[in-house]
């Protein structure tokens, strides 16, 4: 009777769990991250998957953590080293359950990035930027919070694969963000995710931290719209409907040629703009992008990240580094982008707001909405939206760019 | 040591290649509007005629219920549509 007992309790995840607590730690910020995607609406699309991920991840015997392969493509298979390359996925499958088959499928192949960012393409509009063109250069400007946390990341011991990885959190992006850290530092998968989207969840808070160290009321209060009129656009647009359809094509190109690892990203974003473009004919690709296909990848995107987050991948040192590293690298783009537009109003008589430069980040739109709602603040009809938004979808390029330099520079 | 270089080295061609990528994307917009603005002609909408607008126009019980449904949600039951008008 008692070895029926004794079984029973090996064959649950009891005794496992009570062998190594660390599982406990792992389930509490499942808990708090469920907390925050549900009763808190911190970005709930992906971070209810991944903290669901990181749940399933951890309960001992579930074999639904992912097991990551090290640089020579190997993994420990019931004790033997297998080159992960050299197995089948049905073997993956039945040798470490579904969801290491599903990261070595959809995320390890670098496949769902591009596909999500297919989505974000198809929902994004790039009038804004087409009509403010001037102002979408501050989306450059705050992409040195990527490149100066490298060279931190880097004197605090990070290889440089690893320190690019930390860096691009500073792009606000989270597909690019993924994208990167899978090519060079796969074994962070896990942490950077979770900073790169808590970190675009805390958005709203971030954003009037910087602003509020760094901008005086007086350079808050300059009204785009006023500035406008002052100094009106040369450029007149005549026909926005073709400009837009013809411009996902040229970029699309001028990408490709210039930094060609870039092309998945910034590719498929430029061609699920265009889908979205072309209108009524292709309308049916354009429901899919922006729907059924985004929403698929982002579950598959979110449960993977979470399943990364294994007791023993997630609680070290690198980890909290990475938190750290994280919140400098997304201050310090919001900052530069600031400190541009600050030099940009020395030299010229058109005043620009600096939250402009403050949106030059990616996290698209919700950079913009707390610039506008900053803006609003000091002044009621000072609607600055459509001018961050220019460089706050520039911005979105100007991070698949850095990514693609990090990439093809240091893989 | 040897890694500092690369990050310094990582950091100029980084920003160097985003900057020239955005100028890029910049002016070759700009390129573009010229050319849509000599090429294709401006799309002229024709001008719906004017309905008059003493009589109120129809407004689908669906989307009325929808507006409503809006408001409440906004004003937290305290609001009441008095008048829909399309402008």
């Amino acid at each position: 009777m008692e070895d029926i007992f004794v079984k029973l309790y090996e064959m649950t995840a009891f005794s496992n769990i009570i062998a190594d607590p660390s599982f406990l730690v792992m389930y509490a910020i499942a808990f708090v991250l469920l907390y925050l995607g549900i009763k808190k609406h911190y970005e709930p699309l992906l971070l209810v998957p991944i903290a669901f991920g990181v749940l399933l991840a951890n309960f001992p015997g579930g074999e639904m953590g992912v097991i990551q392969a090290d640089s020579n493509g190997m993994v420990m298979v019931n004790g033997v080293a297998k080159n992960i390359w050299e197995m089948s996925l049905p073997e993956i499958a039945h040798d470490l359950g579904i969801m290491n088959f599903l990261y070595y499928m959809l995320i390890k192949t670098g496949f769902l990035p591009p596909i999500i960012f297919m989505g974000v393409g198809a929902l994004t509009d790039f009038g804004p930027m087409l009509r403010n063109l001037r102002l979408s250069i501050f989306g450059a400007a705050a992409q040195l919070g990527i490149f100066t946390v490298l060279l931190v990341a880097i004197l605090m011991g990070f290889t440089p694969q690893e320190a690019a990885s930390l860096g691009i959190i500073g792009g606000a992006d989270g597909p690019t963000a993924i994208f990167t850290t899978i090519k060079l530092a796969p074994h962070l998968l896990g942490p950077i995710a979770i900073a790169a989207y808590s970190y675009m969840a805390l958005v709203p808070v971030i954003i009037p931290l910087v602003v509020k160290l760094l901008c005086t009321k007086k350079e808050l209060m300059i009204n785009m719209k006023e500035q406008e009129k002052l100094y009106p656009s040369k450029t007149e647009i005549k026909n926005l409907r073709v400009l837009k359809i013809v411009f996902p094509i040229a970029v699309a190109t001028v990408v490709a040629i210039f930094v060609p690892t870039a092309v998945s990203l910034v590719g498929m974003l430029m061609f699920g703009n265009l889908i979205k473009e072309i209108g009524s004919d292709t309308s049916r690709l354009f429901d899919a992008a922006s729907n059924s296909i985004m929403n698929a990848a982002t579950i598959f995107l979110g449960l993977c990240v979470g399943a990364t987050m294994t007791s023993e991948a997630f609680l070290n040192w690198t980890t909290i580094g990475i938190v750290i590293g994280g919140f400098l690298a997304f201050a310090l783009s919001i900052a530069s982008g600031i400190f541009m537009v600050k030099i940009f109003n020395l030299f010229s008589k058109k005043q620009i707001n600096p939250l402009v430069g403050a949106t030059g980040l990616s996290a698209v739109p919700m950079a913009s909405r707390v610039a506008n709602d900053i803006a609003t603040k000091y002044d009621p009809k000072n609607h600055v939206l459509n001018y961050c938004m220019s460089s706050n979808i520039s911005g979105v390029i100007g991070s698949a760019v850095a990514a693609g330099v990090l990439i093809s520079f240091l893989q | 040591m040897e890694n500092i270089g690369l990050g310094l080295m990582l950091m100029a061609v980084g920003m160097i290649t985003v900057f020239a990528i955005l100028l890029i994307v910049i002016n070759l917009s700009k390129l573009l509007i010229a050319i849509v603005n000599k090429v294709a002609p401006e799309e002229v909408v024709a001008k719906k005629p004017a309905v008059a607008s003493a009589a109120p126009a129809v407004i689908d019980p669906n989307t009325m219920a929808a507006i409503k449904g809006a408001v409440n949600i906004v004003t937290g039951g305290k609001g009441k549509v008095m008048k829909v008008e399309k402008i």
